[in-house]
């Protein structure tokens, strides 16, 4: 990597972060797996480096009060293979496996990656269709949101100058749930060219709850709240996701056009709403 | 790369095409822009700084308005360069009364070069789709202000 | 010379491991980019941004006045030396006059423009971003066939066509075959850019040492010696006072059969500042300034009878050359003339090439280098044939091969293939994949509404390059081996292996030829002051031709140290076997190393014999060598996306005598991963304006491990005569059977919605629409 030359820090408790933070002109260093390939690029020119990497305090997984919370610099590979995770939000767990590569999960973070927003990251379909909650600080604020409101735009989400991702806040799923994560991964980046993650309750044989998280097809995630209502209203699965991403917005590159990424959606939330029938009791 | 949409700005047709040719208005609806200073008629230099998640480049250029039919359309040139690349666009906006204001619709062709390009794929439609609805949705903004505050003065 | 002694332990024919792998695994290879040295400074170079463009100004103070910086060089700086070279030679071809920097335009977006010299590489890279480079943008063509229609812009404003050269071949009577012909077949077919993606970049050291006024050059080349004779006659300065070296070799696949203008420049700028100077590509430079691969477009015409009897075969190639000539740029395309009858019994055949300048980077060998276009478009031509007849695409492929009694068999295109056993393959492939139980499978499969395909493809290549007559700079390969005098084997080869493992199968061949064991023979390559001239590996020639010089090295230094070995035990018929000497009548015997001792001591010395033992071949082949085999491809396509799923993928290559069965399946292996990235991933996208698109990584798509089927791969053998080991070349094999029989196999699942053909990479919203749309494209 040749960047451009730059501060570097690395506070060793959460307060003296938020207080070198506090400013907005540092920049945050999590894994390093977006913000490290911008630099080399030298499309991101950072003074100043403050690297959250040696702050203990922010990783850790733990379900209490059912609900899972998850520190801010949990790997993707701690959340992929965390016995918490699988057992209590495995939707999270599956999702977290489809990320990048094996190098590439023992490095990124979860926070790094939801505050980076990137369009076609993983997480966000999941933590949508999990309801999650985001836990955001800074030196002189705590505040908790939705993950449908953290997401506002592509690669802009609602962190304010100062203020970083603390904790993921999950509901733990009920017993019986079923679950599934579906990706077409982009053969070069291996992000998402279109990613669906679903959660289905049963009962007497019909979708009782229904949840669909999309990424990758528009600029930012978002749920299917009327597909996952026909499913509990009872429309057959075919029916109910044919109108997947309606009205939103679709992405288009040299890979795949915004109509092909809306259809494989469609074909994609599906299969993924099969398995996780599949999975349910 | 080519980009339509239509946005709508309140008010009236007339109003919304004299604040799309305000060098004062261009400036402030602009993501990132620093500042418009007039080199010519219809022609501005301009300074921006773009900040998109961590990326973040300088660039200079031009901005340029022809094709002036008021209050139906005109086009708008945007070009810029910096270290990280260099962008041009060139859009045709047609102006037509819409229910609670003006539609403006965008019809452009939109060329990206440098480091961007090459290594922005998966992302440059997206960003620059982003880019052209914060320009509209701060210009629909300007628009309220200046709505408001003319009902002010009545 | 009959060696009665039993052979118990002979090498050649076994999977031994590669003897390079431990060092490469354990990462203690030397590579490159981990040379150092005292004062090294490193360079960074500035490209142009634009695909054309007209300089106005340099400014290059801003990157002077900071820290660092020991220079800048611009094009004014090199203006008077060579330019990069072109070896291959047309007739009527223009050659522009390619600078080793840009002088006052830019022709494709990374050409150098300038470059800083700094004591380190991040002070380098922070100078380069301050040189301030005005630009005027002019317009640019970047897709051949737009580039020769009318109204173009001009790559080089002194040649309005865009028109490199025109190439025209004709074998037999090709207007009358198609007068005869019954059908007809037509089709467009491209092979479109590739990237070639050596998981090493290029790169530089240059040590000028002034005492001596000579200069070391470290490279990461597929070509030292020709890398020294070219970059001395840039520089202008004597040959023997340039020494190149090639450290460890991160794959090259082509890339690095050249020579770049930053070879030339960096022993340039070295002898400037009086240090040694670095430079490594990064990899979004080497997107856009190493050579890119393929860029063919394709106008093929069939003409056969009704019975399935080919007559005949056109072909109009339009080949995107880039905005400049690198050292074989315009040769490629006529490869893929020479191929372009497959293993079929051609006898009329006409190809017109027309080579275009385009304001991209130049196309060069890529693995491959023009059979694979070759063979794609002649295997597709096949299909869609037998699709018009209505007939089994095996069918007509074995009904028109070459018959095994008409070896050596002259071409229409003037060739000599050797030998061949066409059919043998085939055959094996099909009783491998149960070829009658795969077509009820899929008649099944059609019934249930899944689109199953099956696709075969059967290849010839070029190997072996290749008879010097044939080569712009020769094409013999030379081996020195040298017995030392503790008996310790040290082989020298000219070809200059980077990853095929002739450090392992020549010192199998010196082992078994010499008796002793593999452990004592080292394999030396890539240095042209220890190694004896040689041309280097490329187009499948390392083991066929550079083998073959060891193999006569070999056999010259065996008679001698019988020579040494019969004088010491006093009888006239040794053999040499088990590390030692043996009297093939008493079974005396006395120990290899014994023997070389005396040889260099020479207290004694046979008749006419002199001291030492030394010997040196340079081997030239009387003709290429002709590999061929057919792949087979099982695939099935996901009707509602159009995503590819390859079920089985069978791959039988005859690639004549086999040394190493191990490194052999690494070679097909590979090579069918790079086949599968043509077919399914891989394209260099540029737009109209000359910005690739697909500039890193993250957009241009290769075949990562977990993307790859099981390759089942088997062999049948065919020796070639054309060379004493009776090998034939393997090294682009798997590149060459892999794509069409992909095309085929999807083509012939979506076959049942009229598609007839699909143009590659086989991308699934590519599919998906042409399913959508009833087989449309
Ligand atoms: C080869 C490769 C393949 C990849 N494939 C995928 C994929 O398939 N799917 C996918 O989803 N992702 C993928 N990624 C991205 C990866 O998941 C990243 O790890 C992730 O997007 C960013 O997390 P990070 O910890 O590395 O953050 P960093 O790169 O360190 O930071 C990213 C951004 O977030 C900010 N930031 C970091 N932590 C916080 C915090 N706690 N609060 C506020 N701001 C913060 C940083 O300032 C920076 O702007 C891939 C990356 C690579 C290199």
């Amino acid at each position: 990597m040749i960047p451009q030359p730059f501060d570097y820090y690395a506070p060793a408790t959460l307060r003296e972060a938020l207080a070198m933070i506090a400013s907005g002109e540092h920049k945050i260093l999590a894994g390093g797996m977006s913000l490290v390939p911008l630099m080399k690029l030298r499309l991101a020119l950072p003074e100043h480096v403050v690297d959250l990497g040696r702050i203990p305090e922010l990783n850790y997984i733990a379900e209490s009060g059912g609900v899972l919370r998850i520190g801010a610099m949990s790997t993707h590979h701690d959340i992929e293979s965390s016995a918490a995770v699988r057992a209590h939000c495995p939707l999270l767990a599956e999702a977290a496996g489809h990320i990048g590569d094996a190098q590439v999960r023992n490095m990124g973070t979860i926070g790094g990656s939801i505050a980076h927003a990137d369009p076609s990251a993983d997480y966000p379909a999941a933590l949508l269709a999990l309801e999650t909650k985001i836990r955001i600080v800074s030196a002189n604020s705590d505040r908790t949101i939705d993950a449908a409101e953290f997401f506002v735009d592509a690669f802009t989400t609602a962190l304010e100058p100062g203020e970083i991702v603390l904790e993921l806040q999950a509901p733990v799923e009920d017993q019986g749930e079923g679950y599934c994560y579906e990706k077409v991964p982009h053969p070069a980046s291996g992000f998402a060219v279109v990613g669906v993650a679903v959660r289905v309750k049963k009962a007497g044989g019909k979708i009782a709850m229904a949840r669909i998280g999309i990424t990758g097809m528009g600029p930012r995630p978002f749920r299917d709240s009327m597909a996952e209502k026909m499913l509990e209203s009872g429309t057959e699965i075919g029916q109910a996701t044919q109108s997947i991403g309606q009205g939103e917005e679709a992405n288009s590159d040299l890979y795949a056009s915004g109509d092909y990424r809306r259809h494989l959606a469609r074909v994609h939330a599906a299969r993924a709403l099969r398995t996780a029938l599949t999975r349910a009791s | 790369m080519k980009l339509t949409g239509s946005y709508t700005v309140p008010g009236p047709r007339e109003r919304a095409y004299a604040l799309l040719q305000d060098p004062a208005v261009l400036a402030q609806c602009m993501p990132g822009c620093e500042g418009l200073d007039r080199i010519g008629e219809n022609e501005y230099a301009m300074r921006m700084k773009m900040t998109l998640a961590s990326i973040s480049g300088r660039f200079e250029g031009k901005v340029r308005i022809s094709d002036a039919n008021p209050p139906e359309s005109f086009r708008l040139m945007v070009e810029g360069s910096g270290k990280i690349g260099f962008v041009k666009g060139d859009g045709l906006l047609t102006l037509s009364p819409a229910h609670g204001g003006t539609s403006v619709r965008f019809e452009g062709d939109v060329q990206v070069g440098g480091t961007i390009a090459n290594v922005g794929q998966r992302l440059v439609e997206t960003t620059a789709r982003m880019l052209i609805k914060r320009f509209f949705d701060k210009l629909a903004a300007a628009a309220s202000v200046l709505r408001a505050t003319e009902s002010a003065a009545d | 010379m009959a060696t009665t002694v039993s052979k118990p332990d002979l090498l050649v024919g076994k999977s031994i491991r590669r003897r390079e792998d431990p060092r490469l695994l354990t990462g203690t290879a030397i590579y490159l980019d981990d040379i150092k040295m005292p004062g090294m400074h490193h360079a960074c170079i500035v490209r142009s941004p634009h695909g054309a463009a007209r300089i106005k100004s340099i400014n290059t103070k801003p990157a002077l006045d900071r820290p660092g910086v020991a220079a800048v060089f611009t094009g004014a700086d090199i203006a008077s030396l060579g330019a990069v070279p072109c070896a291959a030679s047309l007739p009527g071809l223009r050659v522009p006059h390619h600078h080793l920097l840009a002088q006052d335009r830019v022709y494709y977006q990374g050409h150098p423009v300038a470059v800083v010299v700094a004591t380190d590489r991040y002070l380098a890279a922070d100078a380069a971003d301050a040189v301030e480079v005005e630009y005027e943008p002019l317009p640019a063509v970047t897709d051949p066939e737009k580039a020769i229609a009318a109204g173009a812009p001009a790559v080089h404003p002194e040649w309005a066509d865009n028109i490199a050269f025109t190439f025209h071949q004709e074998g037999g009577d090709t207007a009358q075959a198609f007068r005869d012909a019954e059908v007809i077949v037509k089709q467009r077919i491209t092979s479109q850019r590739l990237i070639p993606v050596a998981l090493e970049t290029r790169g530089v050291v240059a040590d000028w040492r002034p005492g001596e006024k000579s200069l070391t050059l470290f490279s990461s080349t597929q070509i030292p010696h020709l890398m020294r004779s070219l970059v001395a006659g840039i520089l202008g300065m004597p040959e023997n006072l340039l020494r190149v070296i090639t450290p460890e070799v991160g794959g090259g696949f082509g890339s690095k059969l050249n020579v770049y203008a930053e070879e030339a420049l960096m022993a340039f700028i070295a002898k400037r500042i009086n240090k040694p100077v670095k430079w490594v590509e990064s990899r979004r430079e080497n997107f856009q300034a190493t050579i890119h691969g393929r860029g063919h477009v394709d106008y093929f015409e069939l003409a056969a009878k009704r019975d399935g009897t080919m007559l005949g075969l056109k072909l109009k190639l339009i080949a995107d050359l880039g905005a400049y000539h690198q050292l074989l740029t315009p040769a490629i395309p006529t490869l893929s003339v020479l191929m372009m009858p497959g293993l079929y019994r051609f006898k009329n055949v006409t190809a017109d090439i027309v080579g275009v300048f385009t304001n991209c980077v130049p196309t060069d060998a890529y693995r491959g280098a023009g059979r694979p276009e070759a063979t794609h478009g002649i295997e597709r031509m096949v299909d869609m044939l037998a699709r018009e007849l209505n007939m089994d695409p095996v069918e007509l492929r074995l009904k028109n091969f070459v018959g095994n009694d008409e070896f050596p068999f002259p071409t229409a295109t003037g060739l000599s293939y050797d030998s061949g056993n066409y059919a043998a393959p085939l055959k094996q492939a099909l009783a491998q994949a149960g070829y009658p139980e795969l077509r009820t499978e899929q008649a099944q499969a059609r019934k249930e509404g899944r689109l199953m395909g099956i696709g075969i493809a059967t290849y010839g290549e070029i190997c072996a390059l290749g008879p010097s007559a044939a080569l712009p700079a020769g094409g013999w390969e030379s081996a020195t081996v040298k017995i030392e005098p503790s008996g310790k084997v040290t082989v020298m080869t000219g070809a200059s292996p980077h990853g095929q493992g002739e450090e392992t199968t020549f010192a199998q061949m010196a082992a078994d030829a010499l008796g002793v064991g593999i452990d004592d023979v080292l394999v030396v390559h890539g240095d042209t002051a220890v190694v004896q001239y040689g041309i280097g590996t490329f187009g499948s020639r390392g083991t066929a031709v550079g083998g073959a010089a060891l193999f006569y090295a070999l056999e010259e230094l065996k008679a001698k140290v019988r020579k040494f070995g019969a004088m010491m035990l006093d009888t006239d018929s040794v053999t040499l076997s088990g590390g030692a000497c043996v009297d093939e009548k008493t079974g005396k015997s006395i120990s290899f190393a014994e023997v070389a001792a005396a040889a260099y001591h020479a207290k004694k010395l046979p008749p006419n014999t002199e001291p030492g033992l030394v010997s040196t071949h340079f081997w030239e082949p009387p003709n290429f060598t002709f590999p061929f085999g057919a792949h087979l491809v099982v695939t099935e396509v996901d009707r509602e996306t159009g995503n590819i799923e390859i079920k089985r993928y069978i791959a039988v290559d005859d690639c004549g005598k086999i040394i190493n069965p191990l490194l052999v399946a690494g070679q097909v292996h590979g090579g069918v991963a790079q086949g599968l990235g043509q077919a399914l991933w891989e394209q260099a996208v540029y737009d109209d304006t000359g910005q690739l698109l697909t500039g890193e990584l993250t957009d241009y798509a290769i075949p990562k491990a977990h993307f790859m089927p099981w390759i089942e791969s088997s062999h049948t053998c065919t020796p070639s005569p054309v060379n004493p080991m009776g090998v034939k070349g393997v090294g682009e094999a798997g590149t060459i059977g892999c794509s069409p029989a992909v095309v085929n196999s999807v083509v012939d699942a979506l076959a049942p919605l009229g598609v007839r053909h699909i143009d590659m990479p086989l991308t699934p919203e590519k599919i998906w629409k042409m399913i959508a749309q009833g087989g449309q494209a």
